[in-house]
């Protein structure tokens, strides 16, 4: 009885702690991967990764960090087991393209466009400031190089958005 | 503050919270203008990347799963720290996933046979059976074969998919050797015992899954191979496996 108790809580718990960060998850994950198959398969293997180690997250206030840890890792393992390469950003699969054109809207069109052709040293860090709102440390931390590569990166990211996003408009 | 250092300041920050920054835009309408052009910029950013999210499938767990830990370092940065073995495939996952929520949901539905569920994970592993002439690392051949297979002779045919993969419920070996003409699939099972041949059909593949001792191996070829050439791979195969079990 204590046992199934135990296994009650531990799953109320996993599911609040998933249930609110879920959607960052999956767009990291797909923004990462450039792909929405590859985001889902990543996400599911994140969530059973993160059942079995529940025990080792101490402090719910870092469970989105520890999360997105596990994603990052997952990724990786995902694209060195396929052995793929980077995309061929003129050849996408029609779930990258409808990750890239699903709003009406052009101009939104145009910057998701732009953002997927973003090399992956400058998106990541791009993502994780803009859409999960770290801060430079946090970033550097996360990813594992030093705060001032992360400024350079979100600086050079911006600036290659812009160019784009400008020369789409005069063109 | 210099115009190129606050340029390059809000370049990384649009939100301009670094000091000397708001008094920078205010002296200057140059800057101030290129940091409202970062600012919209930023708003742009964030509504593209915030796309459409598909709804959210937990996969099923057991209580063996929550007892089985894997570490995972917050601070370990590019190298991780992960203790499950790489080589258990994603699909694995998924269909232990999709087999448990099946007991759990409808215990009395009839489970897919043995032949079904390798038709149906031949299906899902699509991308192993690739002509190629990449042979999977030694050690991951080892890996994947060392807790069921003790001896199996691939001849002189590269193994390109080593993967291990649940069938019926228990991680089972999942290779890909290179035939002449093609790729062939092996999956060997060292507790699926049955009695005689089954044959196997589906859509894009056939073989055949053929009793091996207490064991079995099943043998699968693309749809337009010739049974013959499977057969020759699935003989020796069969004839030279013994099971650790």
């Amino acid at each position: 009885m204590k046992s199934m108790r135990a296994d009650a809580d531990r799953k109320r718990r996993f599911d609040e702690v998933v249930g609110i960060f879920h959607t960052e998850l999956y767009r990291y994950a797909a923004w990462l991967s450039r792909d929405p198959g590859i985001a889902e398969v990543v996400v599911q293997e994140t969530l059973l990764r993160a059942w079995k180690s529940l025990d080792s997250l101490r402090d719910d206030e870092a469970a989105k960090q520890w999360l997105l840890t596990i994603a990052r890792r997952e990724n990786a393992r995902y694209f060195e087991k396929k052995s793929l390469d980077t995309i061929d950003i003129d050849d996408l699969t029609p779930e990258q393209s409808a990750m890239v054109a699903q709003s009406d809207d052009p101009q939104l069109e145009e910057m998701r466009g732009a953002i997927f052709r973003l090399e992956v040293e400058y998106r990541e860090p791009l993502v994780l400031q803009v859409l999960l709102g770290y801060s430079t440390k946090e970033i550097a931390e996360f990813m594992g190089i030093n705060p001032g590569a992360v400024l350079t990166r979100l600086h050079r990211a911006r600036l290659k958005l812009k160019k784009s996003i400008d020369e789409a408009a005069t063109a | 503050m210099k115009c190129h250092e606050y340029r390059e300041a809000i370049a990384t920050d649009p939100s301009g919270s670094f000091d000397g920054g708001d008094d920078h835009a205010t002296a200057c309408p140059s800057c101030r203008r290129f940091r409202e052009e970062m600012r919209e910029l930023d708003v742009r950013i964030a509504a593209a990347l915030a796309i459409d999210v598909p709804l959210l499938r937990t996969p099923e767990f057991t209580p063996a799963d929550a007892t089985a830990s894997a570490k995972v370092d917050l601070h370990a940065g590019r190298k991780g720290t992960a203790t499950l073995p790489v080589w258990i495939g994603i699909a694995a996952v998924l269909v232990v996933a999709a087999f448990l929520g099946t007991r759990l949901l409808a215990p009395e539905v009839a489970l897919p046979s043995l032949a079904e569920q390798i038709v149906a994970h031949m299906d899902y592993e699509q991308d192993s059976r690739r002509i190629t002439s990449v042979a999977v690392p030694e050690q991951t051949l080892r890996q994947v074969m060392s807790d069921d297979v003790s001896t199996m002779d691939t001849g002189r045919e590269l193994v390109t998919y080593a993967m291990s993969c649940v069938i019926n419920g228990r991680a089972v070996p999942h290779l890909v050797i290179q035939g002449t003409s093609g790729p062939v699939t092996l999956i060997l099972m060292a507790e699926e015992k049955i009695d005689d041949a089954i044959p196997l059909s589906g859509d894009n593949v056939h073989g055949v899954i053929v009793p091996v001792g207490n064991g079995s191996v099943a043998i699968i070829g693309e749809r337009e191979e010739q049974l013959s050439e499977i057969d020759e791979i699935g003989e020796r195969i069969v004839e030279s496996v013994t099971w650790k079990t």
